[in-house]
């Protein structure tokens, strides 16, 4: 569905690569987790997806099209992104910022109708997060403006979703649940996702496949379970962990125990 | 129903419930915009039929109308019709100009505190009226004379430049490279600017620094056609960014992967706020804080959608610099204050109240 | 046009050969002989008073008479030049009365110095007569004598006379009317059209200058506008079409409106008599041929 080949890519055109000759592939029904320690390339990755950037070599095709050469409406309609952090200059509320996904949807001047608004206020429950429908977005915790702008992403009703960290500022609680609730839109909807994550647990709990990138260049990658090994975290995390299957959570679990030097 | 939803289909209960709730939200952004227009259309109305009636000359609109007496000879008249009109139509399409792209510029750089000065537009038109007045240019082009002409050319210049710089650079946010290059650019053309009234002659300076404080007494038509031209392609240009400019409210990025085209939405928003802060230049002078004070207040009343904020902040821009050209002309009568006087008076303590109202 | 003034005879001399209401009497070697003049109106006075060839350097906006284009120039009242002032070894520097920095400094270096301050009309013969005591100039009484009879001369021959509200713009927008500064109730300018047999329009407004609106011109309704010009300003093409819009004005309906260039409008020094003369002369055709 989603696919990368052999992408690479540097800011400013030149220097120092960020990527160099990625290839991704994303299923539909798959969820992929884009893994690697901190500036391993997974948010620029993750942006290039998303034609957000265009790579300076190798192709991003959707269902066979460049993703680079679709219409942007066409493209936001098959596909929502939720960044790592949103900040809103104005008094928006939670709900406005629902509303917003669903821009690809209308016409050049239409205005959101009750059928728009119905489906925002769904997925503001879909999040729990209904009771902040009228507060102003700038005022809700880190988790919450998370939760939130997952609620809008939904709202544009794409089959693919990308998401950056997504759980990085939620508790304990709210990263249970948004794994869940992912899961179940992937199960119950055939949504695919790609998530870009340095929480390995996470992955382990959430995806499917799996995609290790270190220094810009994929290390490992495939099912998730062969990703996850502990050659490989050793490899690119610089550290011994102990890695099994954890009975009850029904997934692999990623324990570290002491730095591999 | 919905075409899609992650869990099931929205129930007949829970859309009536969406239609009926107190934030109707924005089922109801067409009555709440039907309304808040014609509310700030109303006002504007009868603050520009007003405005001409009122004045340090006592006027007697019987006199006005008396088709009887020649206009050449009709002092009333032309007081109305020469003096005033002009001024109150001139007022409002500054006001509005500047107020719209106060609001373009805020949104487009995600700061609430940016203005047409920001980027360099009005030190632009500052410098080109400066060299008119230095140099003693004497063109004059549709009506318009050098003056006008060359702040116009001055501030669509500036905006040029600016726009250059940020597209050269790959990296950052577009905004954050906008906002430099528009803060280097100011500054800079306003050390020219500065440069050149330090070695002019005595009188010239002094006549640039009038300029700089603003004028409305237009005193015929011919400008404000010349003004409307620009203006026109801005509003043209406005008319397709309210939603627009929500979305890149939020973030570049956010907006882009909402299907925005933001590299053409930027360049739609620079270009029509540009052309409309130089006409607004052009016509009367760089009145200050209009483009600040009004989209701040607007959105305190209306809220911070840019569909209600945008005509709502043309019209109520417009009211509220044909108030104040009001009170600068009459208010020490015979002397007439300059009208970014009144306006930088009612600045300071506006952002007074705004940093209490946060604190409060 | 130069003016050129000799002592009468007739006139009664002090022992060091001038006069001057108060004036202590000057031996010829306690006169200054390096005279620095910083003020275009001074300068002229300096020359006019036969004190010309002592000035050894004027400011920088200084023109008349000619023979100034001749002599270094040192600046003027925003950027005086002190290390040029001092080169230049004066022993008297005629500056104005608020450049109070360029006094101190002077009166380190022990240097004498001469403030003026701008005033109105009469101050221009007074004036004459102070600088010409502190620099010794015989001519100087005779010039301002002959000065203060021109200009009695000229409100004799308007006297009586029914005096034209007029006004008086000195600057504005090129092309168009607006910020038209105009001349108000007190002042240089408003002395010579009263002195001229005109009546200000804007006599009541006591402010040397205003800024006039198309509305206050026309509600003042002026039977005559002057616009006054400085020598360079004249050389654009004059554009005094634009008051025709206000066709309601009497001045504008009538066909009184006039453009009058030359620096002796901007300069309060001898010239302003042919200044004075020269709105006398606008205002009152009939007695001035």
């Amino acid at each position: 569905m989603l696919q990368a080949r052999d992408v690479t890519f540097a800011y400013g055109g030149g220097r120092g690569r960020v990527l160099d000759g990625v290839s991704i592939d994303v299923d539909r029904g798959a969820i992929v987790g884009l893994l690697g320690p901190n500036g391993s390339g997974k948010t620029t990755m993750l942006k290039l997806l998303a034609g957000l950037f265009q790579p300076l070599s190798g192709s991003i095709t959707l269902d066979g099209r460049a993703v680079g050469s679709l219409p942007r409406r066409e493209l936001a309609r098959r596909m929502a992104v939720v960044p790592q952090e949103t900040h809103s200059t104005f008094d928006f509320t939670a709900l406005d910022i629902v509303l917003m996904g669903r821009y690809p949807h209308l016409g050049a001047f239409e205005l959101e109708g009750a059928n728009d608004l119905a489906i925002a206020r769904e997925m503001l429950m879909a999040t729990g997060t209904a009771g902040l429908e009228g507060r102003r977005f700038a005022t809700l915790s880190g988790g919450e403006k998370q939760r939130v702008v997952i609620a809008g992403a939904l709202a544009q009703a794409a089959e693919m979703l990308l998401l950056d960290e997504p759980t990085a500022s939620l508790d304990l609680g709210y990263q249970l649940e948004l794994a869940l609730l992912l899961q179940r839109l992937n199960r119950e909807r055939g949504m695919a996702m790609v998530l870009s994550t340095h929480d390995l647990n996470i992955a382990a709990l959430l995806c499917t496949h799996a995609v290790l990138l270190k220094d810009g260049r994929v290390l490992a990658r495939g099912a998730i379970e062969s990703v996850l090994t502990e050659a490989n975290i050793r490899s690119v995390y610089g550290v011994e962990a102990d890695v099994r299957f954890h009975d009850r959570a029904r997934h692999v679990t990623v324990v570290p125990i002491a730095r591999a030097d | 129903m919905s075409r899609w939803s992650p869990l099931r289909e929205p129930t007949e209960i829970s859309v009536e419930k969406a239609a009926a709730s107190p934030r109707s939200g924005v089922a109801g952004v067409a009555p709440r915009l039907a309304l808040t227009l014609t509310v700030f259309l109303a006002v504007t109305v009868v603050v520009c039929l007003l405005a001409p009636l009122i004045g340090s000359t006592p006027v007697h609109l019987s006199r006005v109308f008396d088709r009887g007496i020649p206009f050449a000879e009709n002092v009333d008249a032309q007081v109305f019709f020469i003096a005033r009109l002009p001024r109150v139509v001139a007022a409002a399409i500054v006001g509005s100009g500047l107020a719209l792209s106060g609001v373009v510029f805020q949104a487009l750089l995600r700061n609430p505190l940016a203005s047409p000065d920001t980027l360099g537009v009005s030190a632009g038109a500052s410098l080109g009226a400066v060299l008119a007045i230095t140099f003693h240019a004497d063109v004059t082009l549709a009506g318009v004379p050098a003056v006008p002409l060359a702040g116009f050319a001055g501030s669509v210049g500036a905006l040029a430049i600016v726009y250059v710089l940020a597209a050269a650079r790959r990296r950052g946010t577009p905004g954050t490279a906008l906002l430099l290059a528009g803060i280097a650019i100011s500054a800079l053309l306003a050390a020219i600017g500065r440069f050149i009234q330090y070695f002019a002659d005595f009188t010239d300076t002094f006549r640039s620094v009038q300029w700089l404080m603003g004028s409305l007494d237009v005193g015929g038509y011919a400008p404000i056609l010349a003004a409307l031209v620009p203006l026109t392609v801005a509003l043209a240009g406005f008319a397709t960014l309210p939603r627009v400019l929500d979305l890149l409210s939020i973030g570049p990025e956010s907006a882009a992967t909402r299907g925005v085209d933001i590299v053409r939405a930027e360049r739609v928003a620079l270009v029509s706020a540009s052309l409309s802060t130089g006409a607004a230049v052009a016509l009367g002078g760089p009145v200050l804080f209009v483009g600040i004070i009004v989209p701040h207040i607007v959105r305190l009343i209306v809220g911070p959608e840019h569909r209600l904020v945008l005509p709502a902040s043309a019209l109520f821009g417009a009211s509220f610099l044909v108030v104040c050209d009001l009170v600068a002309r009459t208010i020490l009568a015979p002397v007439e204050l300059p009208v970014g006087i009144v306006t930088a008076i009612l600045g300071g303590p506006f952002f007074l109240w705004l940093l209490f109202r946060r604190v409060l | 046009m130069s003016l050129s003034w000799t002592a009468p005879d007739s006139l009664a001399l002090g022992p060091a050969g001038q006069a001057g209401a108060g004036a202590r009497g000057l031996a010829p070697a306690e006169r200054p002989q390096r005279i620095v003049s910083l003020v275009p109106a001074t300068t002229e006075m300096l020359f006019a008073m036969g004190a010309g060839d002592r000035v050894v350097a004027v400011g920088s906006y200084d023109h008349f008479p000619p023979e100034v284009e001749r002599l270094p120039r040192v600046g003027a009242l925003l950027d005086p030049n002190v290390e040029r002032i001092l080169a230049m070894k004066p022993d008297l520097v005629v500056l104005y009365g608020t450049q109070t920095d360029l006094q101190t400094q002077l009166s380190r270096a022990r240097i004498p110095y001469f403030a003026y301050s701008l005033g109105s009309l009469p101050d221009v013969a007074l004036s004459i007569r102070a600088i010409g005591s502190r620099v010794g100039a015989s001519g100087a009484e005779a010039l301002a004598t002959s000065i203060e009879r021109r200009l009695a001369d000229i409100r004799a021959r308007v006297a009586g006379r029914p005096r034209p509200s007029t006004l008086l713009v000195f600057g504005r927008e090129r092309g168009s009317l607006r910020n038209i500064d105009a001349s108000g109730g007190s002042g240089f300018l408003h002395d010579m059209l009263v002195t001229a047999g005109g009546a200000d329009v804007l006599a009541d407004v006591p402010r040397q200058s205003v800024v006039m609106s198309t509305e206050m011109v026309l509600a003042r309704a002026p039977d005559v506008i002057i616009e006054v010009r400085s020598s360079d300003e004249a050389a654009a093409p004059p554009d005094l079409r634009v008051w025709d819009t206000l066709s309601a004005v009497p001045a504008v309906k009538n066909r009184r409106v006039y453009l009058l260039a030359g620096d002796e409008f901007v300069v309060p020094g001898p010239r302003a008599v042919t200044a004075t003369e020269r709105f006398a002369r606008t205002l009152h055709p009939e007695v001035f041929r």
